[in-house]
């Protein structure tokens, strides 16, 4: 939905609104869009983009982006890298013009407003901190020498209040260099943040910090969000970060949106083969759909359902998956046949890896909350089951 | 220094981390011998000679070492001298100022904005065609350009906009600090560009996101980043400035006498002791100069 269609929206249920108060009629329906007007409020797309072309010569990074971000709404954006994440957020910030299309925040086209008049935040994969000020004075920047600057004293309050907020009191005289990678991650964030944009564009923004970093700083991200009720869209290339924190994930594929759905849609429902290969948790294979019958290099499969896609594929979970010896009965479902190579040990499961004929690698995952995992033999051939219903099929 | 030389020395540094040998191994110092025994001969030495020899006693046709405090007193007592000390102080100050201010731009355009490499070295290097001449043409080629007769006069002529050739163009104060403008601005671009092309481009992305116009980026971000190179620039052209005469010579007509051509002068009448007492104290200014030049910025930080 484009801003001018809730806008539209917004204003017809406002005029059946009076209506219904000066003539003080009582229809069921005007009390339905009374309800509906205050959703909208709410629910108005604080920014969208409406038919986004970006081309560098013959490459097109960005082909026709439509898509538009709910106030208060965490939403990543997942897709590999040459995918056109950090383009499609450059020309959201303002830093690259589009060939094509518009860009809105709320109600205004900031398509070719210059990038220090946007109000948009853009917190930096590298932080892109200002070496040769504090920590204070990399945060009051915005502030200081932003679109309206305020007084001292106002900047002094603002920044100590972000500080607190983002976890760095006391820190503020430190020089940026002396400060750890989570600590500038703060600096950056707190930086942006104290400008109050109605959007914060993130990229990558975990990506220059360590695992165990990292998993803090996600929750610390989505806390600070929700304390702000500001809206984040945050590129990531990692897909457990991207359906963690975003309320909504966006998959880009190829300068192309691919998917936009909630976390656990994209994650049992990928609405391409593509998105179910980035997401990290699918065998797919190529291969020739006629009927309900798929028919791969590795045997023919029934599937439970069907996604429409340009190219045939079949995607069956990890998780799905089990491995079984090749001499054991057969009881019916989709089987193939598999060389046992090695196995990887993640905690709270296994994942084993069997290789197929033409040296395709298949992951099969046990968790070990179903009790240890079988042992198996380098080498020995296996028969990999699952059940058809849990595969999907794309094509 | 050459940009080229710089970055080379930039990526040299990470790769040699590890020392072949111990570095309090009493060996390496005979590295720095060749370099120390040629120092002390050809710099140390000679410098405390002329100090020493600023205190000897000069006659008319001849020196001896008798120590005396003649020629300081001579040099102060005289205004010629004390007007040719302000005289360089002046045009050193004023040339500092307008190869800054011919230079930061330039530099600002070729290490900022030019952000491909091979085209930004391309434009350095064609900052230094000009010294693929002679030093003494390049200065000499003034002449013809801002004589009364010159190029510049005849142009300005030509268009109409002046009747009568502006005669204070050759000969003046004036020519002498165009022509050192000239010569001197390379030494403030090269290191200058060379700091601005290490700036991050995503810390200027980021000042504009935060709402912060291209004035105030320049004044607070690009500006202090690039300082060491200013300083660095500014080094350069500080010491040239203050050794210089033959700009000064070339360009004024003799009239304005730089503490430089005084040393030519005294040198050139053999008076040693005179000429030791102005190389004396040309030498402090310059300590005093480079010294507070490097107070504005923590050099070592930079490398």
């Amino acid at each position: 939905m484009t801003v001018p269609l809730h806008r539209d929206a917004l204003g017809v249920a406002r005029c059946f609104g009076n209506l219904h108060n000066s003539q003080r009629l009582r229809s069921p329906y005007i009390g339905a869009l009374d309800a509906l007007a205050g959703k909208m409020a709410v629910e108005a797309a604080i920014f969208s983009l409406d038919g986004v072309v970006k081309r560098y010569g013959a490459h097109t990074a960005l082909d026709s982006i439509t898509f538009s971000i709910k106030n208060n709404e965490y939403v990543s954006l997942l897709g590999p890298s040459g995918s056109g994440k950090t383009v499609l957020l450059r020309t959201i910030a303002g830093f690259e013009a589009p060939d094509a299309g518009t860009v809105h925040v709320g109600n205004h086209d900031k398509t070719r407003v210059p990038a220090h008049l946007r109000a948009i935040g853009f917190v930096f994969q590298n932080f892109a901190l200002f070496p040769h000020l504090s920590v204070f004075d990399n945060v009051a920047f915005g502030l200081r020498y932003g679109i309206m600057p305020i007084a001292e004293d106002a900047v002094r309050e603002r920044t100590l209040k972000m500080l607190d907020l983002v976890g760095l009191t006391g820190l503020g005289e430190r020089g940026v260099t002396q400060i750890s990678g989570g600590q500038k991650q703060r600096v950056a964030l707190a930086r942006t943040l104290v400008t109050e944009p109605k959007l914060v564009l993130l990229d990558e923004p975990l990506g220059a910090l360590d695992a165990n970093l990292r998993t803090r700083m996600r929750i610390e991200l989505r806390r600070i969000r929700e304390q702000l009720g500001v809206t984040f869209l945050h590129v990531t290339g990692s897909e457990t970060e991207a359906l963690a924190m975003g309320d909504r994930v966006i998959v880009l594929d190829q300068g192309r949106i691919a998917q936009i759905a909630k976390s656990d849609d994209v994650y049992n429902r990928p609405a391409s083969a593509n998105v179910a290969r980035f997401l990290n948790r699918y065998n797919v294979f190529d291969g020739v759909l006629e009927g309900d019958r798929f028919t791969s290099p590795y045997g023919q499969f029934g599937f439970g359902h069907r996604v429409p896609d340009r190219r045939s594929a079949y995607a069956i979970r990890y998780d799905r998956l089990a491995a079984r010896a090749s001499d054991g009965p057969q009881n019916g479902g989709a089987t193939l046949e598999a060389g046992y190579v090695a196995s990887e040990y993640l905690g709270s499961a296994v994942v084993h890896f069997f290789e197929a004929k033409g040296g395709k690698v298949i992951e099969v995952e046990h968790h070990l909350s179903n009790g240890p995992p079988a042992k198996y033999v380098a080498g020995a051939r296996y028969v990999l089951a699952w059940k058809p219903d849990d595969a999907i099929v794309f094509g | 220094m050459s940009v080229a030389d710089a970055q080379a020395t930039v990526t040299i540094v990470p790769a040699s981390t590890a020392p072949l040998v111990s570095r309090d191994s009493a060996s390496s110092y005979w590295l720095i011998a060749p370099a120390v025994i040629f120092m002390s001969l050809f710099l140390v030495i000679p410098i405390l000679m002329i100090v020493y020899v600023s205190f000897w006693t000069q006659t008319t046709f001849k020196i001896e070492a008798k120590l005396t405090l003649d020629s300081w007193q001579t040099f102060f007592a005289s205004d010629t001298y004390i007007t040719s000390l302000f005289t360089t102080v002046r045009i050193w100050l004023i040339v500092l100022v307008t190869t800054f201010v011919v230079g930061y731009p330039t530099a600002l355009f070729v290490g900022l904005f030019v952000r491909n490499k091979t085209l930004q070295t391309a434009l350095l290097v064609m900052c230094v065609i000009p010294f693929w001449t002679s030093f003494l043409i390049r200065v000499l080629a003034w002449r013809p350009m801002l004589g009364k007769e010159g190029a510049i006069n005849i142009i300005l002529q030509g268009l109409g906009i002046i009747q009568q050739p502006i005669e204070a163009l050759l000969f003046t104060e004036l020519s002498v600090i165009i022509g050192m403008t000239q010569i001197y601005v390379v030494f403030m671009v090269g290191p200058i560009a060379f700091m601005l092309g290490r700036i991050d481009p995503s810390l200027i992305e980021a000042a504009r996101d935060l709402g912060a116009d291209f004035w105030r980026i320049l004044r607070k971000i690009i500006f202090p980043l690039s300082l060491p190179g200013v300083v660095v620039g500014a080094i350069f052209v500080s010491v040239m400035v203050l050794g210089e005469f033959a700009t000064s010579a070339a360009l004024s007509g003799r009239k304005v006498n730089l503490l430089g051509n005084i040393i030519v002068t005294q040198v050139g009448s053999l008076k040693w002791a005179l000429a030791s007492v102005v190389g004396v104290i040309l030498t402090v200014i310059m300590g005093l100069v480079v010294a507070g030049l490097l107070r504005i910025v923590d050099l070592k930080k930079e490398l």
